[in-house]
């Protein structure tokens, strides 16, 4: 049976681990990211309406839209939960079998941090999924590349989350401030094969474009490229470095300072921001579409 | 088989249980019903194959200018959008939808008392003013900022090329003549909420 993207949105997390990782990275991107929770609510928020006639006609054109396979939206939701999902599988791929020295080791013994080349395949795949996701939802919009470019660069409110979640999460906990120079090295040296033993990969495989694996991996070569001056650009603005991730996640996972790898694989295993932000981008474009539709 | 006084001691609990049971799988949603009416065999296309491409309209939208900064943001078939964008914040999005695909969008022009650069026009909501360029094509500015006004939406409206969308619709007229909008359930009226446009 087909996803309820009304109760998807009803059913978001108010707190948890995802929610109170992401409210860490408040301090880098201030104000942008409030946790929108319900469906209702999410429409009387991004429209300003709240006449309870228009916010219903609004939620049934949106729910329209989004069964509609045709339209993309199902897709990027698909693309947004199998790369959490299938990236979380990575953390638990070894035991580490450790003694706990402190509560927190106590929390990770079963954890063991991912190998250097996972973790960079990781990151540069939730990047090209992002891309994809984010063509799905919004189409290729405007006339030329520049347009396309200047639409993505115009990220705000959870999407910007999303982005400094994956930027520190995923690149500079586990890689350092200098994590997309070492991705990008290390995607060169690859080939398809080391493409094809990731499970991240293999789990959004087939919405990557590219005839075959070693097309795929040009792609996602190519998109971190692309990206790779706006991520260094963002973390230098933002200010975004290991030690002030660490401190703002300190405040509520008990002695995270000096066990960087584990942190990682642990927000790895716990945390499913892509598919949490996700879901809010979702529904704030098919809301923004079905009123300005109807 | 269960003395009496055991069953009459689980016959409560059996109970409480269905109700529980019962409570949570069927507890009803104000969207049920539009769920279930656009999902499984037989479902209506939210979108009608004869609307524009929505890459059409993007000739049609205001160019950035001043202190406003005009950025894409959607573009599906029958429908493009843009943000207006001010020192970086969004204060509006602008918006083209061909209403092919909706055509309860169009009723609430009939009644319009309002015009805007010629063209039947109607405010929606508290956020939102369109106007109905030849019976088909929708173009809206909604405000994302309390200080982008009802005046400057109007004064939006009016920098779209709305002669040049105008003639759109002669040209694809010529190109299907016989073409017939496939019907499609609609979303209800939306009179509660409109008012004329000032």
């Amino acid at each position: 049976m087909s996803k309820k993207i009304y109760e998807l949105v009803d059913k978001l997390p108010k707190g948890g681990i995802t929610v109170m990782a992401l409210k860490s990275l408040d301090k880098f991107v201030p104000g942008q990211w409030d946790n929108l929770v319900g469906f209702d609510h999410t429409i009387k928020t991004v429209t300003g309406e709240t006449d309870p006639a228009l916010v219903q006609a609004i939620g049934e054109r949106a729910i329209t839209l989004f069964n509609d396979k045709g339209e993309g939206y199902q897709r990027a939701l698909w693309l947004y939960q199998t790369v959490d999902s299938a990236s979380g599988m990575l953390g638990t791929a070894a035991l580490a079998n450790r003694i706990g020295q402190d509560t927190f080791l106590g929390f990770l013994k079963n954890i063991t941090p991912k190998p250097e080349k996972a973790q960079t395949i990781d990151l540069s795949v939730k990047l090209v999924t992002e891309i994809v996701a984010f063509c799905h939802i919004n189409g290729i919009p405007g006339d030329s590349l520049g347009d396309f470019l200047k639409s993505l660069g115009d990220y705000s409110g959870e999407s910007i989350m999303r982005m400094a979640a994956l930027v520190a999460f995923d690149g500079v906990i586990p890689l350092g401030a200098e994590f997309s120079t070492k991705v990008l090295s290390s995607i060169k040296g690859m080939g398809p094969s080391d493409l094809d033993n990731n499970r991240t990969f293999k789990g959004v495989k087939d919405a990557i474009p590219g005839d075959n694996s070693k097309g795929k991996l040009a792609f996602i070569t190519e998109s971190f490229e692309s990206t790779q001056g706006w991520m260094d650009q963002f973390v230098a603005e933002k200010g975004i470095t290991q030690g002030g991730v660490v401190d703002g996640l300190s405040r509520f996972i008990e002695g995270s300072q000096s066990k960087l790898d584990y942190l990682g694989a642990f927000l790895d295993i716990s945390a499913k921001y892509y598919e949490h932000t996700g879901v809010q981008t979702l529904a704030r474009r098919l809301i923004e579409r079905s009123f300005a539709e109807l | 088989m269960l003395p009496t006084r055991w069953l009459r001691r689980l016959a409560p609990m059996l109970v409480s249980l269905i109700f529980l049971v019962t409570a949570c799988s069927s507890a009803p949603n104000q969207y049920d019903q539009v769920q279930k009416d656009t999902t499984g065999f037989g479902k209506p296309v939210a979108v009608s194959k004869d609307a524009q491409k929505g890459g059409t309209f993007n000739q049609f939208f205001p160019k950035s200018e001043g202190e406003f900064d005009v950025v894409p943001s959607q573009e599906k078939k029958g429908f493009a959008a843009y943000k207006l964008n001010k020192n970086g914040t969004t204060v509006a999005t602008l918006s083209i939808n061909d209403t092919i695909s909706l055509p309860a969008a169009v009723a609430k022009y009939s009644s319009a008392s309002d015009e805007v650069a010629g063209y039947p026009s109607v405010n929606q909501g508290t956020t939102t003013t369109g106007l109905l360029v030849n019976g088909r094509y929708q173009v809206k500015v909604s405000s994302r900022d309390t200080s982008f006004s009802q005046a400057d939406r109007v004064d939006w409206l009016q920098k779209f090329d709305l002669k040049g969308l105008a003639e759109l619709e002669v040209t694809t007229n010529k190109s299907s003549d016989n073409k017939q909008a496939p019907k499609l359930n609609a979303p209800p009226a939306l009179t509660p909420a409109l008012q004329p446009a000032a």
